[in-house]
């Protein structure tokens, strides 16, 4: 092409980005209220990147649905996206594009611990209010609230509420563990929960290994647990990784029961593994989220993406309808508007009872205490076994 | 006894695959001087066109795997088309952000088109089980090392006996001399990205029975190929293949006696040490395939 020809397209390009908001603007004089920016910032690319496509449904179908009742308070909902790719160093720019860029009024995010971790002193130093419906990191309870970063919150319970009460659990079937965990600061974080439990309960840890996201082949380290021959294995991996794991588990010939953190006990795992769905049977995940607690949003996923409901798009879901938006809802009833500091003083008033996680009310630390769910796949389904209050 | 039986198939699996790709980047870099960091994409891409082939259209395993390899091969020629042969003559910088420019694309689209969940493609050989003496494993891992080394056997014949295997080495040697005595050096070059893009597509057809396909399945794969093209002294076929079957069973010996989380690592510590050692590499010797 010639110069000329990529100047009229640049001309015409130029002419076209200034046409266009004009073009949908409303006519003058209209008075609307002004959208309310809401950014949901998850892995969007990488090997986490399964995580951020779900959070990324759910938004929209939120969207969608406040908006087609007129918005919260006659405010419409617009969408902002960040891309952590599930680490420490990409959150910090996926929080910073949201605030510099995007001008979002809250956060709901990050989806991974170790994002959650590299997040944390944006959102304090920007003064943002962010909402964790993922993050399992016992170390993000110590800086948030009262221990320093007053605009983080946390929805769902932390490894250690977790592993206290599924060591309980594991302690009636297994006397010795092997622990297999994700390399990063969810697999850490859990192990070192877990390692605590288990000597609280008498269970015996025979060993620790932990693995790079995106591996091909585990017959290495599943030849180790053979040597090493615990009761039980706990898994501290996500669904996309643990069909993999599974078959090469099968193949290897290991018979252990199994326990699992991350999302092995979802529908996720099940349709990755539908060719041969009784793989993981007997396998029970500690969770706070499952498809039978709210069968109506499983439908509209189903219909809208064809696809079995992802769990982190669904806890992303959970933060916003039931802290979210009752917040800016209280925000803009008390003081009329709903910016960050209104938003982040309504959320520490935020008190949901009969979610279908449980009860959502931050404590001063902004830890909300929700249900804990101890999932067990039979048959190929999903089976509740129990539901853990947990307490303060 | 069985136990390093058990690892010794583990990195003999894994080192067919690093190998199959190796020996793809090997080839590039022999005939063309040029690294092509997006090789470990043509090993994804070539996943999700054998699982098309093979779930989404029913095609028999034979079929479906060749027709992935097929599908490659002419992506390797327009990728040479369309990439490789407006950067050749350009500085290795320029060269190094294309080629990581275009794996970058690659990956992204691949979210786009085929979304995040992993793509299982599981065979009947996948999940059929062989127990030799105290080690078990699925007949798919005996597949992808038979046809490794029928691959591996037919490309050395290939490079030694065909015309245009020739053509490869000779241009391995030298381009220019290649050029004055007639030899077409742009058409040696397009079929050679399209046979390491073949190969990529090889190894995802024998391999992702048995792991599972995503888009970022290549991003390590591309280091670990490209550990083992140093490590065999770059250009050098022979020497790729070997130095990936090396990592391979470093890697699973390592990860199966010292550490899990650090098996990666070990790939690049031997490299590092090998070099040390002998700088040239482990065959060391000029560049020609």
């Amino acid at each position: 092409m010639t110069r000329t020809g990529y100047r009229t397209i640049g001309v015409a390009i130029a002419v076209g980005l200034a046409w266009g908001p004009a073009a949908d603007a409303p006519p003058a004089g209209a008075q609307t209220a002004p959208p309310l920016r809401v950014g949901f910032s998850s892995a969007m690319t990488g090997p986490s990147a399964i995580t951020g496509e779900g959070v990324k449904w759910a938004a929209q179908m939120l969207a969608d649905e406040y908006n087609a009742k007129g918005g919260i308070m006659g405010r419409k909902i617009e969408l902002y996206f960040g891309d952590n790719a599930g680490t420490p160093g990409e959150a910090v720019s996926a929080v910073r594009k949201l605030v510099d860029v995007d001008r979002v009024d809250v956060i709901v995010g990050q989806t991974h611990s170790g994002a959650c971790l590299g997040a944390l002193p944006v959102v304090k130093e920007l003064q943002v209010p962010m909402v964790i419906e993922a993050c399992s990191h016992p170390k993000i309870r110590d800086q948030i609230g009262k221990n320093g970063n007053e605009w983080a919150f946390r929805v769902n319970p932390d490894d250690v509420m977790l592993a206290n009460q599924f060591a309980k659990f594991i302690v009636q079937s297994s006397k010795t563990v092997s622990i297999f965990a994700q390399n990063d600061d969810f697999g850490r974080g859990a192990a070192a929960a877990y390692d605590a439990a288990f000597k609280k309960v008498g269970v015996k840890l025979v060993s620790t290994e932990f693995f790079d996201r995106g591996q091909a082949d585990y017959r290495p380290v599943l030849t180790r647990v053979k040597r090493a021959n615990p009761e039980g294995v706990l898994l501290v991996m996500l669904a996309s990784e643990g069909s993999v794991f599974m078959r090469q588990f099968r193949e290897i010939g290991l018979t252990q029961k199994l326990y699992a953190r991350g999302s092995m006990g979802t529908v996720e795992f099940l349709y990755q593994v539908r060719d041969s769905p009784n793989i993981a049977d007997g396998l029970v995940e500690a969770t706070y989220w499952t498809p039978a607690l709210d069968p109506a949003w499983e439908k509209q996923w189903l219909e809208r993406w064809k696809v079995p409901v992802r769990i982190h798009g669904s806890l992303a879901a959970i933060a916003f309808r039931y802290a979210v938006a009752p917040a800016i809802e209280q925000a803009i009833k008390k003081t009329g508007k709903a910016d960050r500091k209104a938003i982040r003083d309504a959320l520490e008033e935020v008190d949901v009872p009969n979610t279908p996680v449980g009860r959502i009310k931050f404590d001063d630390t902004h830890q909300a205490f929700i249900n804990m769910l101890l999932v067990e796949i039979n048959g190929g389904q999903l089976k509740v076994l129990e539901k853990i209050p947990i307490q303060p | 006894m069985s136990d390093l039986l058990e690892q010794l198939v583990h990195g003999l699996t894994l080192g067919s695959l690093y190998a199959m790709v190796a020996t793809g980047l090997a080839l590039m870099f022999g005939v063309v001087r040029l690294i092509n960091f997006a090789h470990g994409e043509f090993y994804m891409l070539g996943g999700y066109a054998f699982w098309y082939a093979y779930v989404e259209l029913g095609l028999p395993y034979p079929v479906a795997g060749l027709a992935a390899v097929a599908a490659m091969a002419a992506f390797g020629l327009a990728y040479e088309r369309a990439v490789i042969r407006t950067i050749l003559a350009r500085t290795w910088h320029v060269q190094l952000i294309a080629t990581l420019a275009t794996s970058i694309t690659l990956t992204n689209l691949a979210i786009i088109v085929f979304g995040t969940q992993p793509k299982e493609v599981p065979t009947r050989l996948s999940a059929a089980i062989l127990e030799v003496g105290g080690v078990r494993m699925v007949w798919q891992r005996v597949l992808v090392l038979v046809a490794a080394v029928a691959i591996f056997a037919a490309l050395e014949w290939f490079v030694a006996h065909a015309r245009l295997g020739k053509a490869m080495r000779a241009m391995s040697q030298n381009r220019e001399a290649c050029a004055v005595v007639g030899v077409d050096v742009q058409q040696v070059a397009l079929a050679t990205f399209g046979i390491s893009a073949g190969l990529a597509a090889a190894a995802a057809a024998l391999v992702s029975p048995l792991f599972s396909i995503f888009p970022d399945v290549g991003a390590l794969l591309t280091l670990k190929a490209f550990a083992a093209v140093i490590l065999g002294g770059f250009g050098y076929v022979r020497g790729a293949i070997a130095a990936a079957f090396l990592i391979g069973i470093a890697e699973s010996l390592a990860a199966g006696y010292l550490s899990y989380a650090y098996k990666d690592a070990i790939a690049f510590v031997v490299m590092v040490a090998v070099l040390l050692v002998r700088p040239q590499g482990l065959f060391g010797r000029r560049i020609g395939i």
